[in-house]
């Protein structure tokens, strides 16, 4: 199965968070939202403008921008 | 336990935490926390065998969809301001008129200046503010309804490449559209910008967006100056008002607060809709302050400028020898260069400080004048031309926030220095712009 990074993943893609780098503020952001290593994760879109990124996890739709993405590893299923 | 005892205890256990799994302890704990909360679920939740699509889900298919996104998002901002300002139109008119008849009633009042200081100043000033309730709480219901529907997280969602771009952030977004109906509640709703430059930035743009307040002198100058092209003139004050923001924030976000922007990290609620009271409620909380407003600082401003206008005790009513005379000549030279170096209206730009909606009602007294004929008299009696209108529009637009609006910054940035930055570096920029406007238009007309 291959790693790829969040902001990599087409729409409606689906994948498991294998690990999660990058800055603090936006990695504490992160762990209190839920994006921890092992949850299931759905692509949902992108913004019109081509940045943020729309994504799905624990059953609520999250917003991200793609540079933010870059740090979480998911394997894609 | 003493506190340094407890830190030592976490330290500790921060340095067995990252001892045993090897990464860091926020994490750790995180990953515990989620780890027993699945396993639980797992034993406790039944999921049906295939996802279907929440009504949520569908509509974000097309409302923040790659094509229509941002078509939706201008049409639904134009139906905004539709909604606000149509709507507004009859409910203005007929406050208008009643403070109108009330003026007229209270002029008979004896002796004359008793009845002058209650009909020209106190009805007449403040009934000049409170036409404007009807727009601004229109405008405060619309963003209700975006905001408690779930589209207001969309907005950000949408215009998050773009804000990011000049610097700001897509949560900059909402605080810039609320300055439309009132900079206050703009600046105050900068409060849920984490990011502590991005928010000072948007603060100290906001007050370019054209407020409610500053629409009086807008409509005004308009009809009288550009009656073939109202729309148009006006629609360009907002574009201008925006601009300005927008060069202003990419200027600060490289010089002054340099650095990187906050995270957008943010969660899109499912939409749902709105109720009545909800929506009701927050208009009320916010537009409640433009009626303190009116109740309390443009009451006193009025005064003051009935007070002005006539002393030293005699002389004619807001005329060159008043007070606001010897004023208003002491500034005039400044506007030289923009074309409106008349005392009249600097005297007014300085009433416009204490609330900007005074300006046009100020110039009212001083003509002693009502305000349907303030612009031919600005014609007539000071030579305005369409290009100097437009200077002073310019100028208007610009120039340093109401004092209510910079209390408003002073009490979220708790810093007199940011205040007073403001104060100078809007009032400059007004001063350039009309400048401009009016050197720049002097070779074209």
């Amino acid at each position: 199965m291959a790693e790829k990074q969040l902001n990599e993943l087409k729409k409606g893609e689906k994948g498991k968070i294998v690990r999660i780098t990058g800055n603090s503020s936006v990695f504490r952001r992160l762990l209190d939202l839920g994006v921890v290593k092992g949850s299931e994760i759905e692509m949902k879109g992108v913004a019109p403008l081509g940045d943020p990124i729309e994504i799905k996890i624990k059953g609520y739709n999250l917003s991200l921008r793609k540079s933010e993405a870059a740090g979480i590893i998911v394997e894609v299923q | 336990m003493s506190s340094e005892e407890i830190l030592k205890l976490r330290q500790e256990a921060v340095a067995k935490l990252q001892s045993i799994y090897g990464g860091d302890a926020d994490m750790v704990i995180a990953d515990a926390r989620y780890g027993f909360i699945s396993g639980l679920l797992k034993d406790v939740l039944k999921k049906p065998p295939v996802e279907r699509l929440s009504l949520s889900d569908k509509i974000d298919k097309i409302i923040v969809n790659r094509w229509l996104g941002i078509p939706i998002f201008l049409g639904l901002m134009y139906l905004v301001f539709q909604f606000v300002f149509t709507l507004s139109v009859p409910f203005m008119d007929w406050i208008d008129a009643f403070f109108g008849w009330l003026a007229g009633y209270a002029a008979n009042i004896s002796p004359d200046w008793l009845g002058s200081l209650v009909a020209d100043g106190i009805i007449g000033g403040v009934g000049s503010v409170l036409v404007f309730v009807p727009p601004i709480f229109l405008l405060f219901i619309a963003i209700s309804i975006l905001e408690d529907s779930g589209y207001m997280a969309r907005a950000a969602f949408v215009m998050d490449r773009l804000m990011h771009k000049i610097g700001l952030h897509g949560r900059s977004f909402i605080p810039m559209l609320l300055g439309f109906g009132c900079n206050i509640p703009g600046i105050m709703a900068c409060r849920t910008i984490d990011n502590p430059k991005d928010r000072l930035t948007t603060m100290l743009v906001n007050p370019f967006m054209l407020c409610g307040a500053r629409l009086p002198i807008f409509i005004l100058l308009i009809a009288a100056f550009f009656p073939e092209n109202q729309g148009i003139v006006m629609f360009s004050m907002y574009i201008l008002g925006i601009l300005i923001a927008i060069l202003m924030a990419w200027i600060f976000r490289k010089t002054l607060l340099k650095g990187e922007s906050g995270h957008f990290v943010m969660e899109l609620p499912p939409y749902r809709l709105p109720t009545i009271v909800g929506v009701l409620t927050h208009m009320w909380e916010r537009g409640k302050m433009f009626l303190q407003k009116a109740g309390t600082l443009i009451l006193a401003a009025v005064i003051v400028i009935w007070f002005l206008s006539s002393m030293p005790w005699g002389v004619e009513y807001a005329s060159a020898d008043s007070w606001i005379g010897h004023i208003g000549n002491f500034f005039a030279p400044v506007f030289a260069w923009a074309g409106f170096d008349q005392w009249q209206a600097s005297a007014s730009l300085i009433f416009g400080f204490l609330a900007k909606e005074v300006v046009i009602g100020a110039m009212g007294t001083m003509f002693a004048v009502e305000e349907g004929l303030l612009g031919n008299v600005l014609a007539t009696q000071l030579g305005w031309t369409p290009l100097i209108a437009l200077s002073f529009m310019v100028f208007s637009l610009l120039y340093v926030p109401c004092v209510a609006a910079l209390g408003a910054i002073r009490s979220e940035t708790k810093s007199w220095k940011w205040t007073i930055f403001t104060a100078v570096y809007t009032t400059a920029v007004a001063w350039v712009m009309s400048v401009l406007v009016f050197q720049v238009g002097s070779l074209f007309v």
